[in-house]
């Protein structure tokens, strides 16, 4: 008899209705066209009033809304990001979720001597090999802003050390139209050239325009870049509650969409069908310090709103964070922030989530934190692909046979034919028994991320790049100096 | 030699099929039967162990090469003269006086049995006297006792003081576990040994033996 196939319910959040998505849709359509946005790039402003912008003074304009609508209708559904060898790595569209690093950090917490200091460049390298080395993590970002660089090339040599130490898709930050071009240019060699870069794009560029509503020269200048070149590109401002935003919710999301669309609708002018990851970093000011929040619930909250939005009205895949944590050192509080943003993140299916291992709201980075946040992505995977009811799965007779032989089902064939399908095996999580956590050396979590990051550094090995290709990377990072 | 690496591999791979195959051709050449079972049974036990420990096998993985391990030793049992199978050791295990529960101590004497040891089960609610009669006839080198209810631990060292009673405490290491038991009780009731769980009773019965001999 042939077994009727039961579909498996994959679990998920949903935060708004379509009714709150198509305010919050319609608010942000309504800036534009009433309060309108700060554009300093001349060109774009150009660009802008050529298709039906209205100039104010003081390089203010207004932007009606067939323009959004019109620039979501050509903007791609799915971003594809490969590794550097040039194997499908990310499919940035509907239900598929992604976690990778962040960057810029300014601190690290070393390895060795388990404190806080000053990051540097050898800090990108030794990032990027353990993220190379970790299955749950799938693009780098340079996690530091390294002190021994010089501030003039920077970008461009933290892109040239990630490279060289990962295969993973990269997503990069730049200052401007010359180091980008630089950038691209390094990108190109590590890949085999601008055709294979363009055909299979290995990585994405964060810009972000500066809450509220202004567009400096220097973010626009990239976002043309990026869209002349198709090079990926997402660009989330900062509309942060209480900051650079409202500090209710909803209009705090209105302004960011409001700023991402003013971003889309001259991208798409440039280069119609270029690749656009949407959405706005929208989290929370702490209202005692006014630090950005990196473990509060009000980001996690308007990143699956954006999810919603997504779903209800874009189509777009979108820009999102999870894994990090306001907490100094990698404690329970990180724990906690970390898991609730990395859970959060997937039952809402946010498509790419950056940020994963820092500590101290963006300003410490952590290899431990990162390990940490890998063994959690795991534990939230298994979660969210549900419960596969069929034959198999219900064991009748597994049960028979073990039931009758009094004995227990630790020990029957099915247990050993479907163990590693059908429970969640940790390798990080501790689960042993108080005697035996205590002579294997009563590591806490900390103590075990560390020493697992530790054995990847030394055992894993990148796919290294012929050293040709090396010595043209360093000569274009000579040349931006 | 390569057919106790193919022996090996299928106990390690749980696969009886192969193992009982690889077996058979050792056989048909002619390979003396301990060679067959240290090299070819025992070894690849130790290697699973080692895994075991590692965190790179579980216990079901571990479990089934243990009962194809014993597949393949009673399939050998017959080629062997009467009493001249030689094994790790033999451990005389049984669940205290006054305790039903039994999922534990089967589980150790599976594991047990996969790392080479010969084991004797006495099964539940075993009291000291029927430990004792069994040590008698049967010359364990080790007496491993399990409680799962913290009501019968006293019996594992109403057990102990019977061994010592009749004078044969000496002549045995004595290893408890269970859920209730903890490293402290152990001392205090002075057992030889401790486990917190079956991987490690395997490995604190290797120690036991060793030290023993």
């Amino acid at each position: 008899m042939k077994q009727k196939i039961i579909p498996t319910l994959a679990p998920r959040l949903k935060v708004l209705n379509r009714e709150q998505a198509e305010a919050i849709h319609n608010a942000a359509l309504e800036i534009l066209a009433q309060t309108g946005f700060r554009m300093e790039h001349a060109g774009a402003r150009d660009l802008l009033v050529k298709a039906g912008c209205k100039k104010g003074t003081d390089s203010w304009m207004t932007m009606p809304a067939k323009l959004p609508q019109k620039a979501l209708a050509t903007a791609p559904r799915t971003i594809e990001l490969f590794s550097q060898s040039g194997k499908p790595a990310m499919r940035l569209e509907g239900d598929n979720c992604y976690y990778g690093t962040g960057s810029d950090a300014i601190f690290t917490w070393d390895l060795e001597t388990g404190r806080r200091r000053q990051a540097l460049l050898d800090d990108v390298r030794t990032f990027a090999r353990l993220v190379d080395g970790l299955e749950h993590i799938d693009f780098v970002m340079s996690m530091a802003n390294p002190k021994d660089a010089d501030p003039k090339n920077i970008y461009v040599s933290v892109f040239a050390e990630i490279v060289k130490n990962t295969d993973k898709p990269v997503v990069f930050i730049a200052d401007r139209g010359e180091d980008i071009a630089q950038i691209h240019e390094i990108a190109a060699l590590a890949c085999g050239g601008k055709d294979e870069l363009r055909q299979k794009p290995f990585l994405l560029n964060y810009s972000e325009a500066i809450s509220p509503l202004k567009f400096p020269q220097n973010v626009v200048d990239r976002l043309i870049y990026c869209s002349q070149n198709s090079i990926p590109l997402c660009f989330p401002s900062g509309s942060n509650a209480g900051g650079g935003a409202p500090v209710t919710l909803a209009g705090a999301m209105a302004l960011g969409i409001a700023e991402n669309l003013v971003g889309l609708v001259i991208h798409q002018m440039v280069n119609p069908g270029a690749p656009f990851l949407f959405g706005p970093n929208v989290s929370a000011l702490d209202m005692k310090s006014t630090v950005v929040c990196y473990g509060c619930p009000e980001w996690s909250l308007t990143q699956a709103a954006l999810a919603d939005m997504r779903d209800e009205i874009y189509g777009l895949p979108i820009w999102a964070y999870a894994g990090a944590t306001d907490a100094k050192t990698v404690d329970a509080q990180a724990g906690a922030e970390a898991m609730f943003s990395i859970c959060t993140g997937l039952l809402s299916r946010a498509n790419l989530m950056h940020d994963v291992g820092f500590l101290e709201f963006g300003s410490t980075s952590s290899l431990e934190m990162i390990t940490m946040a890998n063994e959690l992505i795991a534990m939230c995977k298994f979660f969210v692909k549900g419960i596969p009811v069929s034959k198999e799965t219900l064991a009748l007779e597994a049960i028979d046979q073990v039931a009758r032989d009094g004995s227990i089902f630790l020990t029957a064939d099915h247990t050993f034919d479907h163990f590693m399908t059908s429970l969640f095996l940790p390798s990080l999580l501790d689960r042993s028994r108080f005697d035996s956590w205590k002579n294997a050396g009563e590591a806490d979590m900390y103590k075990r991320c560390n020493l697992e990051a530790k054995r990847i550094l030394e055992e894993h090995e990148v796919a290294s790049k012929p050293s040709k290709i090396i010595e043209e990377i360093d000569k274009v990072v000579a040349k931006s100096k | 030699m390569s057919s106790f690496q193919a022996l090996s591999e299928a106990i390690i791979k749980a696969d009886q099929k192969i193992a009982l195959a690889e077996m058979k051709n050792l056989l048909d050449a002619g390979t003396p039967v301990q060679e067959i079972l240290d090299k070819g049974l025992i070894l690849p036990m130790d290697e699973v162990g080692e895994r075991f420990s590692k965190g790179t096998m579980f216990v079901p993985q571990m479990l089934r090469s243990a009962k194809i391990m014993q597949v393949c030793v009673e399939t050998l049992k017959p080629s062997f003269q009467e009493g001249a199978i030689s094994f790790k050791g033999k451990v005389l295990i049984g669940t205290v006086a006054g305790d039903l529960h039994d999922i534990g101590k089967n589980l150790v004497a599976m594991m047990l049995e996969g790392a080479g040891f010969s084991v004797i089960d006495l099964g539940v609610d075993v009291s000291p006297e029927k430990f004792i009669d069994a040590l008698k006839t049967e010359k364990a080198e080790v007496l491993a006792m399990s409680a799962l209810l913290s009501t019968t631990m006293p019996s594992m060292q109403a057990t102990i003081e019977a061994l010592k009673k009749e004078g044969v405490r000496k002549n045995v290491k004595v290893i408890i576990g269970g859920a209730p038991v903890t490293e402290d009780f152990a001392r205090k009731i002075q057992a030889d040994a401790y486990a917190p769980d079956a991987g490690s009773c395997v490995v604190e019965v290797k120690k036991l033996v060793k030290n023993a001999g």
